[in-house]
């Protein structure tokens, strides 16, 4: 009996830990999502000569609250003819599949929850299961247009984990490593080996001067292509214009979640918007330094010693995230949607080429290095 | 396009056009710190207003409305004769009047005309109201008039019925009371209604269109329509045929009376899919 | 998509499974109902479509969700009083819809020759203002159907400055009520004519924005060119008219052709599609179509302006717009005329047959969307979901017109 409290006493630690730190997670992706609805509203209101929401708080910064409490008190309707177990599990495992995706996700010098050594794999590994979840509500549905939106959805996702991987697989080449921590290092003041500007040797060695310098982007600018490419799959990925056609409003109503109201509707509201930042996250570990600051060390100006640190990293990448995140809302609200046989010409025969080029390119460059 | 233009021409107009759009779309995020103030057509700042947003904050600014505004009826009682002009020609009966012969003097309206009917009822229904505005162009002393209040939203339909009646139920019970009276001596009591007008239709005389030949024995009101059109030119070559040719003949068979009473054979619709 | 269990089972096992072939599978149809209540259906119209996974084999319209006996309502109804009725079948042009009334009535009675030269013009203008608002529209929601939504609220940006500008000149936003059988119901209000010169002034760089934004834009022209084409034939044979007809590169227009008002002294050019994206006759001709209109319409209403402004229809003090409305309107015992014009959405049509009364004996209205709907079967087979909703667009109906 005493050495199973013990165990269990000695248990509860970690998973006290854990938890704590999930929930912390969870908590920040859920007032991400309200800020980013808000900010999405505003951002596509100034687009179209708008003002946005006004009138619930100040400069209705309330709106997304006033929105989010509304959906938590909705009824929870099942449709009768719905598959009910199915139809329930799905915005849970789509939201997971996103939320897992924030545990290797490194924030700071030591601020990464786990820090595996096959992160990336990690990642884009849950990214696909995202699919899964799709797949349960547009079948659990039982209606026609969330079937539509859920077949369209997992063609596009499943497509295009290709140019998507392709363009993270030449990072990964260069790298030499899966773990997105130690990529991340790779890319700021304190990267071990010399890294040469544009990666061409007769430049000078940029390691001790930090900031944008050493990104991978401009330390090996053929990165520059992958990155454009990862960040158009990445759009598809989370399913989002000009790629949004799962749930393309004007043709599918609303697609996969075309039945889902209150709080299962939130999780896919939460499960879109965290997505939107994980993808950006990931193409800002992976190409824009992590969560290294921006700003080189200038010969006794050592901006870029001063803004690293966990407090900087965290600001660094986030709105490294953040811009990604404006991005694709800038992109929303200026392009119309491409059609399914459209989205999979530009996968597999635009982007798809181009970055099986970058991943020789990125092969040739590490092993002349 | 992705045939006719080729790989590499494609992408590239992909790309210009993209990020046309989207250079297009940061102007007017970024003019979005401006905004047009709520000035009304009539102000010679309108097309002068900067860019930028463009949304009326409705409830706390509006737009001014013209005076031409048409979005609630009123009439100014005072001035209304009973005419029924009004109520003749709504298009949807929106408007009942009573009226009573008065015994005694009422004066005249404000542009001079006598007053000679008690109005017991001017009930306007402006849920049913169709805001054409004509009952306002036909009133003889310009006492129905569009005003340009907006918004009058009633939680009950009933609210939205006016009542604009000069006497109350009680004075219209003694009015009509005194009313008969005078005409049991020399004529048959006056009293009309919006509703007592014909019901639409039934009052039409009996006609029957009759086939006639273009240009030949037209009535003599019609004639002159078709002959001063100016002349048909199709400037296209392979255009439809213009409609003044042959239009007679189809209309021969069903031009008689008991061509039009005869009901046709209800016949079972079926439903045929084409095949793809 | 899915396979028959038993005979695909039973075929798999006794046979070679190399021989089995793609079109062996057996697939469902699938049936979807697009509507009443669907976003794209541009108000409630119901669409059966037969679907085989995103490709749609046939498509079926079922109307009259919207249908308020139009024509058995006008029979106990005025001359007159028939227009705010006429307003409501298009009621995104409904000033065009009362010009056509007003004149097919006028050529009832003979009087269309002595119609004041400045309540001719108003007219004109007055109806290509609003085949301005109502092309914006049409091109908005286009562009809403293929994905991009920004240009739908630019475009109900401009058009709200229309509306302001009919509701300065007959009071109201929608349904005006304001073209009448011989005059008009107000003279332009003083001050019109300028605001509407710098309306055309304002509006030229936003039709060129307009075009940066959407109509150029890859997407969009892949979304659109060469689909739902529409063969000239296909398009006479079922009576399309408007930029349906000359989408598919027919130059007919009934302004220049069946003239009427003071269309034959203007000058503009009947736009066709020509094929510069595409093949004329797909949804982006069309669309391209309506967009030269606007261009064109501008053109029109600089001219009008001239004319009210300087010329024969300038104003003056002793112009009564309701001088030639009759108190009664009574065109002779069987008088009958069938009259058209160019609507912003094609060919509108009346029929108009007097007994002799003031209400007509009966009347017919030919609505261009009614007929231009009636080919989106034939245009939409073998085309994918997605595009139905493009074809749709491209077609420009609107339901008070088609339900009527």
């Amino acid at each position: 009996m005493g050495s199973g409290m013990e165990f269990f006493i000695a248990l509860l630690g970690p998973v006290l830990g854990v938890m704590f730190v999930a929930l912390l997670v969870a908590s920040f992706i859920a007032l991400y999502t309200l800020a980013a609805v808000y900010a999405e509203r505003k951002v596509s209101a100034f687009i179209q000569d708008r003002v946005g929401p006004l009138e619930t708080g100040p400069r209705g910064l309330l709106q997304t609250v006033a929105d989010i409490l509304k959906l938590l008190l909705k009824e929870d309707i099942v449709p009768r003819m719905a598959d009910k177990p199915l139809w329930v599990v799905a915005p849970f495992v789509v939201f997971s599949a996103v939320f897992v995706g924030y545990a290797v996700m490194p924030f700071g010098p030591e601020l990464v929850a786990a820090n595996l050594n096959v992160g990336v794999l990690f990642i884009t590994a849950f990214a696909a299961f995202e699919v899964a979840g799709l797949l349960l509500a547009g079948w659990g549905s039982n209606n026609k247009y969330a079937l539509y939106g859920a077949v369209r959805s997992v063609a596009q996702v499943i497509s295009y984990e290709i140019p998507a991987g392709l363009a993270v697989l030449s990072v990964v080449l260069l790298a030499g490593t899966l773990n997105l921590q130690e990529i991340v290092l790779q890319q700021g003041i304190g990267a071990s080996g010399p890294r040469h500007l544009f990666g061409l040797p007769f430049l000078p060695d940029v390691s001790a001067l930090g900031g944008l310098f050493t990104w991978n982007v401009l330390a090996y600018p053929h990165l520059l292509i992958a990155f454009a490419i990862y960040f158009i799959a990445s759009l598809a990925e989370v399913n989002r214009a000009p790629f949004d056609i799962p749930e393309a409003e004007s043709e599918l109503v609303a697609g996969y979640h075309t039945e889902y109201g209150g709080i299962k509707f939130a999780f896919f509201y939460l499960a879109e918007y965290g997505g939107m930042l994980l993808v950006g996250l990931i193409g800002a570990v992976l190409f824009l330094g992590g969560w290294h600051s921006p700003l080189p060390n200038l010969g006794p100006v050592r901006l870029a010693d001063w803004t690293t640190g966990p407090i900087w990293g965290i600001f660094w990448l986030l709105l490294k995230g953040f811009a990604a995140v404006f991005v694709h809302m800038w992109a929303r609200w200026t392009l119309p949607r491409l059609r399914v046989d459209q989205l999979m010409y530009l996968c597999w025969k635009v982007l798809t080429p181009f970055a099986v080029a970058m991943v020789v390119v990125s092969a040739f460059w590490a092993s002349w290095r | 396009m992705m045939a006719q233009r080729g790989y590499w021409a494609n992408l590239r107009t992909g790309l210009r056009t993209v990020w046309t759009g989207l250079r297009l779309t940061f102007r007017h995020l970024k003019q979005a710190r401006r905004r047009r103030a709520p000035v009304p057509i009539w102000d010679p700042s309108y097309f002068r207003q900067p860019d930028g947003q463009v949304t009326i904050r409705y409830p706390h600014e509006a737009i001014p409305v013209p005076d031409t505004g048409r979005y609630r009826l009123h009439n100014h009682i005072d001035d209304c004769i009973g005419c029924l002009k009004c109520a003749r020609v709504c298009p949807v009966d929106c408007i009942t009047i009573e009226t009573i012969k008065a015994v005694e003097d009422l004066g005249t309206t404000s542009n001079g005309q006598k007053k000679r009917l008690w109005i017991a009822r001017f009930d306007i229904d402006m849920a049913k109201c169709c805001y054409c505005g004509l009952c306002t162009m036909v009133c003889p002393t310009e006492c129905l008039t569009m005003t340009k209040v907006h918004d009058f939203s009633e939680f009950d339909r009933d609210n939205m019925v006016y009542h604009f009646a000069n006497l109350t139920p009680e004075e219209a019970e003694e009015k009509r009371r005194l009313a008969e009276a005078a005409a049991a001596r020399p004529t048959a009591p006056v009293r009309e209604g919006a509703s007592e007008k014909p019901a639409a239709g039934s009052g039409k005389p009996a006609f029957a269109p009759r086939a006639v030949p273009r240009g030949q024995s037209a009535p003599p009101g019609q004639a002159g329509a078709p002959a001063t059109r100016p002349a048909f030119a199709p400037g296209a070559v392979p255009g439809p045929e213009p409609e003044q040719s042959g239009e007679a003949e189809p209309k021969a068979e069903t031009s008689s009376p008991q061509a039009e009473e005869r009901k046709p054979t209800p016949r079972p619709f079926v439903f045929k899919r084409k095949e793809s | 998509m899915s396979t028959s269990p038993a005979a695909g089972a039973a075929r798999w096992a006794a046979s070679d499974p190399n021989r089995v072939r793609l079109k062996d599978l057996r697939t469902e149809e699938m049936v979807l109902n697009m509507g009443p209540q669907h976003p794209s259906t541009h108000g409630v119209l119901r669409l059966e479509v037969v679907t085989d996974g995103e490709i749609v084999i046939d498509v079926i319209p079922h109307l009259g969700y919207l249908h308020r006996c139009f024509e058995k309502h006008a029979e106990s109804l005025t001359y007159p009083q028939v227009i705010p009725y006429v307003d409501r079948m298009d009621y995104l042009a409904a000033m065009n819809n009362e010009l056509a009334w007003a004149v097919a009535v006028e050529r009832l009675l003979g009087i269309e020759e002595d119609i004041h030269p400045r309540v001719q013009y108003i007219r004109v203008l007055m109806a290509e203002l609003n085949r301005i608002a109502s092309h914006l529209v049409s091109i908005g929601t286009f562009g809403q159907d293929a994905g991009a939504v920004t240009p739908f609220l630019w475009c109900f940006r401009d058009r709200e400055h229309i509306l302001n500008l009919f509701e300065w000149a007959s009071g109201a936003r929608l349904l005006y009520n304001y073209i009448w059988i011989g005059g008009l119901m107000h003279d332009l209000p003083v001050g019109f004519e300028e605001r509407c010169r710098e309306f055309v002034q304002y509006f030229r760089p936003r039709v060129r924005e307009l075009n940066d934004l959407l109509t150029y834009n890859t997407i969009f022209v892949e979304r659109t060119a060469n689909v739902g084409v529409l063969p000239l034939e296909v398009a006479i044979n079922y009576g399309c008219s408007g930029p349906m007809l000359r989408g598919s590169g027919l130059r007919w227009d009934l302004r220049r052709d069946d003239p009427y008002l003071v269309y034959p002294d203007l000058e503009f050019d009947v736009c066709v599609g020509r094929g510069e994206v595409g093949t004329p006759g797909d949804c982006w001709n069309r669309y391209k179509v309506r967009a030269e209109e606007i261009e064109q319409s501008l053109r029109i209403i600089e001219q009008c302006l001239d004319q009210l402004q300087r010329g024969v229809a300038r104003r003056t003090a002793d112009f009564d717009p309701q001088k030639l409305c009759p108190p009664r309107v009574v065109p002779p015992r069987g008088a009958e005329v069938y009259a058209r014009f160019e609507n912003p959405r094609g060919e509108l049509g009346f029929y108009i047959l007097s007994d002799g009364t003031e209400k007509p004996f009966r009347v017919k209205a030919r609505s261009p969307s009614f007929s231009n709907l009636s080919v989106l079967p034939e245009i939409s087979r073998g085309a994918m979901l997605a595009d139905l909703i493009v074809i749709l667009g491209s077609v420009d109906i609107v339901l008070g017109e088609v339900d009527r």
